[in-house]
């Protein structure tokens, strides 16, 4: 069943991509300021903006080059930067990884301070911890990742002289360096969703502790531990799967201005610099690849939901 | 404060003076080799040098590149001035006012590395590179050797050029990090164009030993460099670094050797706020202040009205408040700029010495708008300003100011603010209806400001200006040889444009020229030439 389930969610996975594809591929062209003139300008080249236009392939009408830029698609190609002339797809591989690592730990940290906290918040509901739990999580909501981001650089540099690891260290050439330089961006890009999830995981495992069946477990009485961990918390925790996978998208939007501020040659980077000098095929590029991502986590968190809850049937 | 010619050059003595110190103890101490320096750069589009106006290439090169002249570095020159002495040229002469006539330095090497391992350089690599930076499509640089009419090498050691016109900054041009950066055939015919790092090979002091996309690039020092001995330093790390709050903390904690703002300076904002922890963290640190050649201006449509009256145009440099942009957005210190930015000492016109046009750089509403009244504008006039951030909010805050300068006297100004690209493809360019207000590109010689900006048709004649009397003057100027009468032209030429207004200039921000004391015979200066002033510097640590 849970095979037929996935080629259906597949099959319309297709359209799905196609359709972000052709939005992916339109939405780069309307933003104000053509990469011509733009490259025209940078390289005096005043005469020639036909001929650069044509060359550069932009000269015909729009659904031709989409229908083109599609067809390279299919067959693995994105295409050349217009500015460095590099494959598209050399580069993203160049630093989707460092991308994908910091949105993984980001990931990490943010269940390693949610799931513990709400669970501790829920089960402790009214009291000080809880208080606190909820005042750190509303504060984790509000506060900017770039403002924390900026005041975890400057101040330890101001009162200590220390700043975390100045450029990027690959794990090939010092594997400890290239963890710890990450912890900390990891830890900021983390708060948002940590918070996030931390009062959805009180907010539905408190609605679980209220069910009768768990009444039922503390008249046979069983440990605490048990009926939060094993009864209460697997019932409460779908939601918060499904959260998780709404804000994995929003993880890597955060990565731009993480990536900037901590100086880490990633692919959020790579997208804004290619937004600003209206380097078409990386921005589509990019995006293509952060859409299909978005669609197979949204499938894989589907998927979850049947190894979660064993009544949930395709 | 703001800075008067005499406090200008209080300042420059006052660099003199800072500087004139370090040599002594400079010879006192015996050069060191070895060590690595650390600074903050920015991530080159690409290594075209021919490619590209973008400063973060043309720093990058100037490590690895030499040029047939180049501006003399060190602690003993001035900020601001560029003294010219030869880099792969040995000596010069010029027999008459069209022909330059360079003799070699004998035994210079490339840099070891494929295709050209390490050949020796001779004439026919510079009569290549000079007609490649004029020839390949797409330089934007090229205008500044458009009066060279042929190169040629008599023989293997002499270039000889023939200009077709006299042009007196020629020499200039030459030295100037713009422009010919000397490259080897075989790498352009190897790789087609020089974009890939791996296309980066010189007979500059360093070479670069690797790149890495925003992240950073490592220099390491040029054993076959044509000086014997230099450079003493040998690697340098530049670090890609795109935000300020981590190259603040990155400077802080030791991390950078130089001011991690362009030239190796730090904001005065950020200065402010830095120094006090600073001569507690770093208390060896060495700081210069210099005038920045940098020089934002509102340029407007004056073949238009209303700004075709050339009272409207006095009304509007009259209603901006210098004194009050120096005060808010310097943090109380700058230059007030005639039409050459008063950081070129050499050249601008001191503004005691501006004549009539001087008062129209004071602020004075009450007379700006009697004069929109004069010009038929008594209830002043709505207009547009083209703008872009550039990323700095100084730059906003600056443009608040004149926006709020210039209401106050009726002139009602909407701002149309640009993502950069769309500013630069267009309003730099001249592309707009009414007004534009940013900063242009701090040159380091009188002309290029000038001729640019003042010509008729030139590409950055913002103002769409079409004056005889600054036309001629501008060509007049070119072919002056005589330092003093060309002086006194240049002076002329910004009496008659601070009369005119057609740009009205805005003060300048003060440097801070900031370096680790352990950087010894160093001397902080304009422009992009980081290695020139790094060649014969040295680490003490």
């Amino acid at each position: 069943m849970l095979r037929r389930y996935l080629v259906k969610r597949l099959l319309i996975a297709i359209p799905s991509l196609l359709i972000a594809s052709l939005i992916v591929f339109t939405l780069p062209r309307l933003i104000p300021g053509d990469v011509v003139v733009l490259m025209l300008a940078e390289k005096a080249y005043a005469k020639d903006l036909e001929e650069l236009r044509a060359k550069l392939g932009l000269d015909r009408p729009l659904p031709v080059q989409y229908v083109e830029w599609l067809g390279r698609v299919t067959r693995g190609d994105l295409g050349e930067s217009l500015w460095t002339k590099r494959p598209v797809l050399e580069e993203i591989g160049q630093r989707l990884p460092v991308t994908f690592e910091l949105a993984f730990f980001g990931l990490f940290f943010a269940l390693l301070i949610a799931l513990p906290v709400g669970i501790i918040s829920a089960a402790r509901q009214d009291t000080i911890s809880d208080y606190f739990a909820r005042s750190l999580a509303i504060f984790g909501l509000s506060v900017p990742a770039f403002w924390l981001a900026t005041l975890l650089i400057v101040l330890p540099a101001i009162w200590w002289g220390w700043r975390p690891v100045t450029g990027f260290v690959e794990f090939s050439r010092d594997p400890f360096n290239h963890v710890t330089q990450l912890l900390l961006p990891a830890v900021i890009l983390g708060i948002a969703t940590g918070a996030a999830l931390m009062r959805l995981t009180r907010g539905m495992l408190l609605e679980v502790l209220r069910q009768d069946y768990v009444r039922t477990a503390w008249a046979k009485g069983l440990a605490e531990r048990v009926i939060v961990l094993k009864h209460g918390l697997r019932n409460a925790i779908i939601p918060v799967v499904t959260l998780l996978g709404t804000q994995l998208p929003q993880i890597i939007g955060g990565t731009v201005i993480i990536e900037t501020v901590f100086g880490l040659p990633g692919m959020s980077r790579f997208l804004f610099d290619a937004i600003n000098q209206r380097d078409y095929p990386v921005i589509q590029g990019v995006n293509l690849v952060v859409v299909s991502l978005i669609v197979v986590i949204n499938l894989t968190v589907d998927t979850l939901y049947a190894v979660l809850d064993p009544r949930i049937r395709y | 404060m703001n800075l008067s010619r005499r406090h200008l050059l209080k300042l420059g003595g006052a660099a003199l003076a800072g500087a004139s110190m370090a040599p002594v103890v400079a010879r006192a101490q015996t050069p060191k080799r070895g060590g690595t320096l650390a600074i903050r750069t920015w991530d080159p589009p690409h290594f075209d040098p021919f490619q590209t106006i973008s400063y973060k290439t043309h720093i990058a090169l100037s490590f690895t590149h030499s040029r047939l002249l180049r501006h003399k570095a060190g602690p003993s020159v001035v900020p601001g001035a560029f003294p010219i002495e030869g880099d792969l040229a040995e000596s010069w002469t010029q027999p008459n006012e069209m022909t330059y006539v360079f003799k070699l330095r004998k035994g210079v090497r490339w840099q070891a590395k494929p295709p050209v391992n390490g050949r020796e350089l001779t004439a026919d690599d510079i009569v290549f590179s000079v007609n490649h930076f004029l020839t390949v499509k797409g330089n934007a640089n090229a205008y500044m050797l458009k009066s060279v009419d042929k190169v040629e090498a008599p023989d293997k050691y002499t270039v000889k050029f023939t200009l077709k016109e006299p042009f007196v900054w020629f020499l200039d041009m030459l030295a100037n990090p713009h422009a010919v950066a000397i490259v080897a055939k075989e790498v352009v015919e190897k790789h087609g164009d020089l974009k890939k790092w791996e296309s980066v090979i010189g007979t500059g002091p360093w070479m670069l030993d690797s790149y890495r996309p925003n992240v950073g690039l490592t220099y390491v020092r040029n054993p076959n460099y044509f000086i014997q001995g230099l450079p003493y330093i040998d690697r340098v790390e530049a670090t890609v670094d795109e935000d300020n709050a981590s190259r603040m903390a990155a400077f802080l904690s030791g991390k950078y050797d130089l001011g991690w703002a362009f030239p190796g300076t730090i904001d005065r904002v950020d200065w402010v706020q830095v120094k006090d922890t600073l001569a507690q963290r770093r208390p060896n640190l060495k700081t210069v202040e210099f005038p920045s050649p940098v020089m934002n201006h509102i340029s407007m449509r004056t073949d238009q009205k209303p700004f075709s009256d050339v009272r409207v145009r006095h009304a509007m440099s009259m209603a901006i408040d210098r004194k009050a942009i120096i005060e808010s957005a310097y943090e109380g210190v700058g230059a007030i700029n005639p039409p050459v930015p008063a950081a070129l000492k050499e050249w601008s016109v001191p503004l005691d010495k501006l004549g009539e046009g001087a008062k129209y750089y004071k602020h004075d509403p009450a007379e700006a708008k009697r004069l929109l009244a004069a010009a038929g504008y008594a209830n002043g006039f709505p207009a547009s300003m083209c703008f872009t951030t550039y990323g700095t909010p100084v730059l906003v805050d600056i443009m608040q100011l004149v926006q709020k300068d210039l209401k106050n006297v009726g002139i009602d100004v909407k701002i149309d603010q640009k993502e950069y690209g769309a500013y630069i493809a267009t309003c730099f360019y001249g592309k707009f209806d009414s007004m534009t207000f940013g900063p242009q590109t701090g040159f380091l010689e009188p002309d290029n400001f000038l001729f640019g900006q003042y010509y008729p048709e030139e590409l950055k004649n913002q103002s769409h200006i079409n004056d005889p009397v600054v036309a001629d003057m501008l060509v007049r100027q070119r072919r002056t040889l005589d330092l003093t009468k060309r002086r006194e032209i240049i002076y002329d030429i910004q009496r008659h444009l601070a009369k005119q207004q057609y740009y009205v200039q805005m003060p300048s921000p003060i440097y801070v020229g900031v370096w680790e004391g352990a950087l010894k015979n160093y001397g902080p200066n304009m422009g992009y030439d980081y290695g020139g002033r790094l060649t014969a510097a040295w680490l003490d640590r």
